[in-house]
């Protein structure tokens, strides 16, 4: 028989999978964004390392949300870990487009 | 079909707040989230001085590479947090073999690692070159921290397979580590291989 606690485990464990699949497209997207060693021989264009910037960020809070289970905790540490992905994030692409 | 090896079924509640894992796991990792950060950072700023040096050295890192230790690192991740799910399931055995899963990508990610190293190393990319110093560092000090997390995964295997024990609470904390190791490793791949 399957209870609602089987059907949470089942919606758990399709979460975490959507998750995965959806960082493993964003990984091989930056990859296809990036030119390859011999295209370029400048930096890349600031559209391209603000979009890096972004799929970086979206894949940081992906793993910190669904992974390591975030969503659920308590508004203090979700404040925490959104702080650090901003600041950091935001610091690396002005430091890096100045 | 698993079956449930103790009688004990819990999932957490999604409703109400719930800190995973305990707090003095995560004080160590929001310090080292914030270490690393001040890293990344400083790294930037030596990058900002000497754009063109950089840029050229980075160009000599392989991107195909990067990108498959990534998806070895996430995919190592996606199998913890299923091994989480499984104990909550109290389907203890299947939680092992993901544990050992997880374990296995964490060493592959090191030997591509070291292939990477042996590699640069060969074609005479070492510490003199100012991004190269900041690339062995920075994937080095990463390394050292996959091994920790490996240690993790081996106690929590150990307290999966002990019937007395079975705590899941060290399960989670272990995996906690984890994910931050996959986290971390997100940032240094698109600032070594991608930002260029």
């Amino acid at each position: 028989m399957t209870t609602s606690t089987d059907r949470d485990f089942t919606k758990d464990k399709r979460t975490v999978l959507i998750v995965w699949a959806a960082l493993s497209a964003a990984t091989i997207l930056a990859w296809l964004l990036t030119p390859g060693e011999s295209q370029t021989a400048t930096t890349l264009g600031k559209e391209l390392v603000a979009a890096i910037v972004v799929l970086g960020l979206i894949k940081c809070r992906l793993i910190i949300h669904y992974f390591m289970e975030v969503r659920h905790a308590p508004r203090w540490l979700q404040a925490t870990t959104d702080g650090w992905l901003v600041v950091l994030w935001l610091t690396l692409l002005i430091i890096y487009l100045v | 079909m698993t079956t449930p090896d103790t009688a004990t079924r819990t999932r957490p509640p999604t409703r109400g707040r719930r800190l995973p894992g305990d707090v003095d796991m995560w004080v160590m990792i929001l310090g080292d989230l914030f270490i690393f950060g001040g890293y990344f950072v400083t790294y930037m700023v030596f990058r900002a001085v000497s754009t063109e040096e950089f840029t050229a050295a980075q160009r000599h890192l392989s991107v195909g590479i990067g990108v498959t230790n990534t998806v070895v690192l996430l995919t190592s991740s996606l199998f913890a947090a299923l091994a989480v799910i499984a104990v909550r399931e109290g389907a203890l055995r299947n939680a092992q073999r993901l544990l050992w899963a997880t374990g296995a990508c964490g060493a592959l990610f090191t030997l591509i690692k070291a292939y990477e190293w042996h590699a640069e190393i060969s074609r005479g990319y070492t510490i003199s070159d100012e991004f190269f110093s900041f690339y062995y560092v920075l994937t080095g000090v990463h390394l050292v921290h996959v091994a920790f997390g490996l240690i993790f995964l081996g106690v929590a295997v150990r307290e999966l397979r002990n019937p007395r024990r079975r705590r899941p609470a060290i399960v989670e904390q272990s995996v906690l580590f984890w994910h931050m190791i996959d986290l971390l490793w997100v940032v240094i791949f698109a600032l070594l291989y991608l930002m260029r």
